[in-house]
């Protein structure tokens, strides 16, 4: 019953679009599902007690600069602790020498605590690597496995997670991901549209191919400024071709969408930063909801470090309230690498990442269907 | 075999020529009927052009047998209505003469600003008054008009002031705000009356544009031509290709679909999240844009409405109904549903199908009755004032669907004999929620739709579209709608030739509007009217008298 609803609903928008294909409508294969991603958080496995934190949580950078401070500085710095942490980043951040902001140039800074990272055993993830044991290989740094979360008998690679686990911004009450999706659901910027075509049945089908687009056109929403499903978002475009269009191939299972791997450019907005990280062996796994109306899933692969570190340090004030020191994540990041060594370098310039995203069924719009309608 | 042929052809082609003559039609007594506020709005806007903007409603109508525009007829003006009338007649005419605007609406321009000036106020009034009465201005309406703009012009030392002083009070009285069936002796009949031609000109105007006659109408008006049937035909045709038809046949449907209940429509914005405001204004203008395309710009048989897939939405409107649209960010973008699709014709479209709902349900007897009592004509009596809702508000109710639930109500023989004809209508169209969605299930039960119009079976929506596009009772409904509207009065027996006949040319021209309306447009019946009742002579009379001495 419940899969009869789910084929009807999706099914009539499938329809819908169908029919407003004419060339695809021709060949086989011609229906499309789509939707608009309006969540997009790091998957971080969080215990009961913080098992995986037996250090407690990372260590923020306002705290390393009030330490660094002398009794005097601290209480004309912080008016004896009554300036809260966010009005005083503007000072703490620039700790460096000569003022250099350390989250802008964190190989400035020197003496930083360790990062505090995940210790436990369990991750949501995928096995990028295709070790058991996470051992070197021609695409991979040697790097510890965690036992997958959802399933004891699979290990799975998720070293970005081993590196903000145990840092309060992107825990489950943290501001990084809760602030940046905001920003994205507000702004109309960075909206990732996901179509699949060459879809014969939205229920099952072994080929299909789902394509990554980005939309600048806002979010509907409804009263309660949740996005309105079935809404159309047209694709952006540069010289009259979508600017992001990266594909994957991949297959439906009773309504269950599963991509291949391959490397995806993504655009991304949040925290004051614009980025079109490529996500190296990307995947996407997609549960499109009974109603029809969403999706919830996950994407995994290795996620660019260097366009990762810039988005960490650019946070702005998002950082101080997020409670992480920026040259120790960075110094952490790069040992923790896990994907793609650079030839010369041997260090690693990925990490492997997992992100949990909800999205709504949408129809995106193609610059051609955009120029047809408008020649109407 | 040659001959025979030829004879029978003569024979078709001198029955087609003669076809069914008029009958004759007596009319009704002369009426007045209150301006609708589209007619406000359409009047001031061919008046003094669509830069004089104003906000604000007026009194709502009161819907009479089946139309607004019948409630008008005996609208009554209350004092904060007319304190509303002033406001906005105040807010024209500071528009009218403003800075921006004096040199075009002006035919003149004073001597002096600073001071009243006679001639060029006489002119303007002369010009405008005969656009806003719909006729021209007696000499003491004039005088007087000119008299109030000098005392206020001459008082301010502004010319300007006392002309939108003068005009605001044009603007609140009786003869702008009414349209009044003037009449005079018949001379082909005497001790008849006629309607004059200035009456017929706004009844002819109102029908096709609603909204008052242009000044080429008036000087028709004036010349005696609409007394003449092949410049009448002049006329009615000129104003059946004019852009304003588009206008009229809206206006007209509005009333016909009783879609002013959308100024008051609602729905629950848990139950429904994408049926906002805006969705409601667009699901309205997507039934009258869909109408007006249809039977103006692309002249299609009216019975086709109840089955076209050919429509236009926008991005409120396309999320409900599940289809991409080009222009996300706002705009009206054609759309044709596919065939196969659920949606056949206007009443499978958000408009009908929401306005017809209750605010957090559908509501397959609201369904049925307005196909009834709006399209079809027929009447559907109020239900009793005790009705037991409880089966209907009982959330744990055994009765998962709006059939299920309605076959229980039925069991109640006091409600079994009006449901039995509004719901085999209104199920069919329970594959849509109370904001017109799509849907297969109500709580988890999957949703039968069938039903029957008067006999003949269908299993859904496009059925019941199809039974609606061959059914006789729907053309028929409308042209009676139609000539009652264009009349402005509710049509009884002696009516009934007209009506059929009215009906014999639609069908013969194809069901097209264009048609319908030409023929009503250039008939007698349209403008014949009876003499006076008693009373109303008398009121008429001290209607003159007052005209002549404006007070």
């Amino acid at each position: 019953m419940k899969f009869r609803l789910i084929g009807t609903v999706v099914g009539m928008a499938f329809a819908a679009t169908f029919a407003n294909s004419a060339s695809a409508a021709d060949s086989k294969g011609g229906g499309k599902l789509a939707f608009a991603v309006r969540d997009w958080f790091t998957s971080v496995y969080e215990s009961k007690f913080m098992d995986e934190c037996p250090e407690g949580l990372a260590i923020s950078g306002d705290e390393v600069w009030w330490r660094g401070l002398n009794k005097k500085d601290r209480a004309r710095l912080t008016d004896n602790g009554l300036i809260q942490t966010l009005n005083r980043w503007g000072q703490a951040v620039r700790r460096g020498p000569n003022g250099v902001d350390i989250c802008l140039n964190p190989s400035a800074s020197t003496g930083d605590p360790v990062q505090r990272i995940v210790e436990g055993k369990y991750s949501y993830g995928a096995d990028l690597d295709g070790t058991k044991d996470g051992h070197a290989t021609a695409k991979s740094c040697a790097h510890e496995k965690f036992i997958d979360a959802n399933d004891d008998n699979k290990l799975v690679d998720n070293q970005f997670y081993r590196l903000v686990g145990c840092t309060y911004g992107w825990r489950h009450v943290g501001l990084v991901d809760l602030n940046a999706n905001e920003m994205r659901g507000t702004s109309g910027l960075g909206m990732i549209l996901i179509e699949v075509t060459g879809v014969d049945d939205p229920r099952n089908d072994d080929d299909v191919t789902v394509t990554f687009y980005r939309s600048v056109d806002q979010f509907a929403l409804d009263p309660v400024g949740a996005p309105l499903p079935f809404s159309s978002y047209r694709i952006e475009t540069v010289d009259g071709k979508p600017r992001y269009s990266d594909s994957l191939k991949g297959s439906i299972k009773d309504g269950v969408i599963e991509t291949k791997r391959g490397d995806v450019k993504l655009p991304f907005y949040g925290n004051y930063n614009f980025m079109h990280p490529v996500i190296k062996d990307m995947g996407l796994k997609l549960t499109v909801a009974e109603d029809g109306n969403s999706a919830t899933g996950m994407v995994t692969g290795y996620y660019d470090l260097a366009m990762m570190l810039y988005w960490i340090g650019g946070m702005g004030p998002t950082i101080p309230v997020s409670y992480y020191n920026c040259p120790s994540v960075d110094t952490a990041a790069r040992k923790l690498a896990d994907g793609y060594p650079d030839p010369k370098t041997g260090e690693c310039t990925s990490i492997s990442s997992a992100f949990n995203i909800k999205a709504y069924s949408a129809f995106a719009i193609h610059p051609e269907t955009e120029r047809r309608e408008a020649k109407r | 075999m040659f001959a025979r042929s030829l004879f029978l052809a003569v024979s078709v082609l001198a029955l087609s020529a003669c076809g069914p003559s008029e009958p004759v039609s007596e009319g009704a007594p002369p009426d007045m009927r209150r301006l609708t506020e589209e007619q406000y709005r359409n009047t001031i806007v061919d008046v003094f052009g669509s830069t004089v903007t104003y906000g604000g409603r007026f009194d709502p109508l009161e819907r009479k047998d089946g139309l607004t525009e019948l409630g008008a007829r005996s609208a009554r003006v209350t004092p904060s209505g007319i304190e509303q009338y002033y406001t906005v007649a105040r807010t024209i005419a500071a528009q009218v003469v403003s800075g921006e605007n004096r040199d075009i609406l002006f035919p003149c321009k004073p001597a002096d600003a600073k001071t009243a000036d006679d001639a060029c106020a006489k002119q303007f009034f002369t010009e405008t008054g005969r656009m806003l009465f719909r006729r021209a201005l007696t000499t003491k309406e004039l005088e007087m008009s000119v008299s109030a703009a000098h005392e206020v012009g001459a008082g301010r030392n502004d010319f300007y002031e006392g002309i939108a002083y003068s005009l605001a009070g044009m603007m609140v009285t009786p003869k702008f705000l009414f349209v009044i069936d003037s009449v005079e002796p018949d001379p082909k009949k005497p001790g008849d009356v006629r309607l004059t031609a200035y009456a017929r000109a706004s009844r002819l105007s109102f029908l096709l544009w609603n909204s008052t006659p242009d000044d080429q109408l008036l000087k028709a008006a004036e010349a005696g031509e609409l007394d003449k049937k092949s410049s009448l035909e002049k006329q009615v045709d000129r104003m059946i290709a004019s852009p304003k038809l588009d206008n009229g046949v809206r206006a007209f449907f509005a009333d016909f679909l009783d879609l002013g209940r959308f100024e008051i429509l609602e729905k629950d914005p848990v139950i429904y999240p994408a049926f906002g405001v805006k969705a409601g204004e667009d699901a309205k203008e997507q039934l009258l844009r869909t109408i007006a395309d249809h039977l103006v710009a692309r002249d299609l048989d009216y019975r086709d409405l109840f089955t076209t897939r050919h429509t236009f939405v926008t991005a409120p409107l396309a999320r409900i109904y599940k289809v991409p649209v080009t222009k996300p960010d706002g705009g009206w973008a054609p759309y044709e549903f596919a065939e196969g699709d659920p949606r056949a014709g206007i009443l499978t479209m958000i408009g009908f199908l929401s306005v017809n709902s209750h605010p957090g349900t559908s509501s397959p007897t609201l369904r049925g009755r307005a196909i009834r009592e709006t399209v079809l004509c027929q009447k559907v009596p109020d239900p009793p004032g005790d009705v037991d809702f409880s089966g209907f508000n009982d959330p744990n109710s055994p009765n998962k669907t709006q059939r299920q639930r309605l076959t229980a109500h039925r069991a109640n023989p006091t409600c079994a004999g009006c449901h039995k004809i509004t719901d085999p209508i209104g199920l069919s169209l329970e594959n849509f929620d109370g904001a017109g969605a799509f849907r297969t299930t109500e709580n988890g039960v999957k949703i039968d739709t069938a039903g029957d119009l008067d006999g003949v079976p269908f299993t859904d929506a496009p059925g019941l579209a199809k039974a609606m596009s061959t059914s006789p009772a729907v053309p028929a409904c409308l042209v009676s709608r139609l000539y009652s509207y264009a009349t402005g009065r509710p049509l009884d027996r002696a009516d009934k030739d007209t009506v059929a006949y009215f009906q014999k040319t639609f069908e013969s021209d194809g069901y097209r509007m264009s048609k319908l309306l030409r023929q009503i447009a250039i008939s007698e019946s349209l403008y014949s009217v009876s003499p006076p009742k008693a009373g109303a002579a008398t009121q008429a009379k001290s209607s003159d008298a007052q005209k002549e001495n404006p007070s």
